[in-house]
């Protein structure tokens, strides 16, 4: 008999249904008049993305107070790279003691973003910034040189408008 | 007039159904099964001989696309069996972070399992819930490694980073909420009619069978066996956790259902008393810059999301890559279990199969 009444009367449905009622019923009251907003879904390109401080985005070199390049060509992130995506080529130039690179590739199509080379690196002379907009139209674009004309190793991505907003506030 | 015909057909490899690219070849009479073959292999990238030509330090970014939904754990058991091959120890503040991180780990990959599965079965509202959860773990992993999927959060020896600032703010707000959403879930779920009509008595998998073929995790403690390798063999800092290990008895697949929701339940205990516990220290231990091994052999099992992950390490002298690598992936061996669940019984009740193994292709087909 008890069972018999379960099956007629479907109250595990309306158990159901009044979760879903009960949410729909709060953020659909309360949508522009709660400061922080129940909804999860941000309004991502007018709104700029939250990143977290660490997060892992397109490998960047840095240049000292004077202006020049950080890196001293010794090889450690060719070496632990586990895609292989970037070659140096050592230099030298005049009034430095240490190598400079005059060459530095880094072909973004095959980097994984595993921060390997940044923790190698002993002189801090690379960083993954917060840039995560990097779609390109030509395949070209996506191999990064010191001095290229669309993208290269120092400047922003061009395509990266939003999370470089984020980033100068 | 009437034909007695088996039917042949493949349910795959680009079925939404079938969690990625697996193909099931199917015998039917009438509608039900007759014979069932999972084909494996379309997602081969050939991790296992990929690992054995980079070094000890580069052969954990490709264990995280193992099994993509949880590569914490993956990263852990790559972690502790390269330990295992140098010796290392591990600080114990290291060892806490693991777990917390871990159990986490083991909350997203159960919160994705219940999203699909039940969508799989025609409940689309849960999808959306569980996302909202996943949503704030994968957070919690963005702030402490910087990625939020393919994560390499851990480093031989112990972790390159000590906790971020505001990390547990994040965790303590997710400890608080989490256990009024796994109610939602359950009101949602647990007494629906149409769930339970789906569920219950379905893919059934019994003890016997389930240690024949091998099966580990939730379907194996859905079938009466309280094997836990954090129970049964503790690493990281389970030895020191306080948790129990569910079992239920039915072994179909609404137990397994409950089995997962309980063991968020107790993840959400570990974390607590991981948080609760955290132990001041240093998070690495001293490692030599190149590591060259022994000719050595370790095998290390750690109970992934799924079941039981191991990883088998051979040494090379001198060497800084290793000479031959295996992995015991819980996905792969589970699934063999697919036939002996769906054979006799009804097509529709394949999807509930596929679904409640939790398989990921990417650890299957490696």
């Amino acid at each position: 008999m008890n069972k018999f009444l379960k099956t007629l009367i479907p109250f595990d449905i309306a158990k159901g249904l009044a979760i879903t009622g009960t949410h729909f019923a709060k953020v659909f009251l309360t949508a522009n008049r709660r400061k922080v907003p129940l909804h999860v879904v941000s309004e991502y390109p007018e709104v700029p993305a939250k990143l977290q401080p660490r997060f892992r985005g397109r490998l960047t070199m840095l240049k000292d107070d004077a202006g020049e390049i950080k890196c001293v060509c010794c090889m450690a992130c060719v070496k632990i790279c586990p895609t292989q995506v970037i070659s140096i080529e050592a230099g030298k130039k005049e009034g430095r003691k240490t190598k400079v690179p005059t060459r530095y590739d880094f072909e973004m199509e095959r980097c994984i973003f595993c921060e390997l080379c940044v923790e190698s690196c002993g002189f801090d002379s690379i960083i993954l910034n917060h840039q995560f907009e990097l779609a390109v139209y030509n395949r070209e674009d996506m191999s990064l040189s010191m001095d290229g004309q669309f993208q290269n190793m120092f400047g922003i991505s061009p395509v990266a408008k939003f999370s470089v907003a984020d980033e100068e506030k | 007039m009437f034909k007695n015909e088996e039917m042949e057909i493949n349910l795959g490899p680009q079925h939404p159904s079938t969690h990625g690219v697996l193909r099931v070849k199917l015998r039917l009479d009438g509608e039900t099964i007759k014979h069932c073959r999972p084909m494996i292999g379309y997602l081969h990238r050939g991790i296992e001989k990929i690992c054995e030509n980079k070094t000890y330090f580069q052969g954990q970014v490709w264990t995280d696309r193992l099994d993509y939904c949880s590569a914490v754990a993956n990263n852990l058991g790559w972690a502790e069996a390269n330990e295992k091959l140098f010796g290392i120890t591990v600080p114990r503040r290291a060892q806490y972070i693991r777990t917390l991180l871990n159990e986490f780990n083991r909350l997203a990959s159960h919160l994705i399992w219940l999203a699909t599965h039940a969508l799989d079965i025609g409940a689309m509202t849960v999808f959306l819930y569980t996302f909202r959860e996943r949503e704030d773990i994968l957070d919690i992993n963005e702030a402490f490694c910087g990625s939020r999927l393919t994560t390499t959060a851990f480093r031989i020896g112990g972790l390159r980073e000590d906790l971020p600032p505001g990390f547990e703010q994040l965790v303590r707000k997710f400890l608080a909420k989490f256990p009024a959403c796994l109610e939602e879930y359950e009101n949602l779920l647990s007494e629906n009619r149409i769930w339970k009509k789906r569920t219950v008595g379905v893919a059934k998998l019994n003890a016997e069978d389930a240690i024949a073929l091998g099966v580990t995790g939730p379907v194996l403690r859905a079938a009466g066996v309280p094997y836990d390798i954090r129970k049964a063999f503790p690493y990281a800092a389970y030895a020191e956790m306080d948790f129990e290990v569910p079992t239920r008895t039915e072994a179909d697949t609404y137990a397994r259902y409950l089995v997962r929701l309980e063991e968020m339940r107790q993840s959400s205990r570990i974390i607590q008393q991981c948080m609760d516990g955290l132990p001041e220290g240093p998070v690495m231990a001293k490692i030599p810059k190149i590591l060259r091994a022994e000719v050595n052999e370790v095998y290390h099992a750690t109970e992934a999301p799924k079941g039981e992950i191991g990883y088998y390490l051979v040494g090379e002298k001198g060497s800084t890559n290793p000479y031959r690598f295996h992995i015991r992936a819980p996905g792969f061996i589970n699934l063999q279990s697919l036939p002996k669940m769906v054979e006799g019984s009804l097509l529709a009740d394949i999807v509930a199969a596929i679904g409640t193994l939790d398989i990921v292709l990417g650890e299957i087909d490696r």
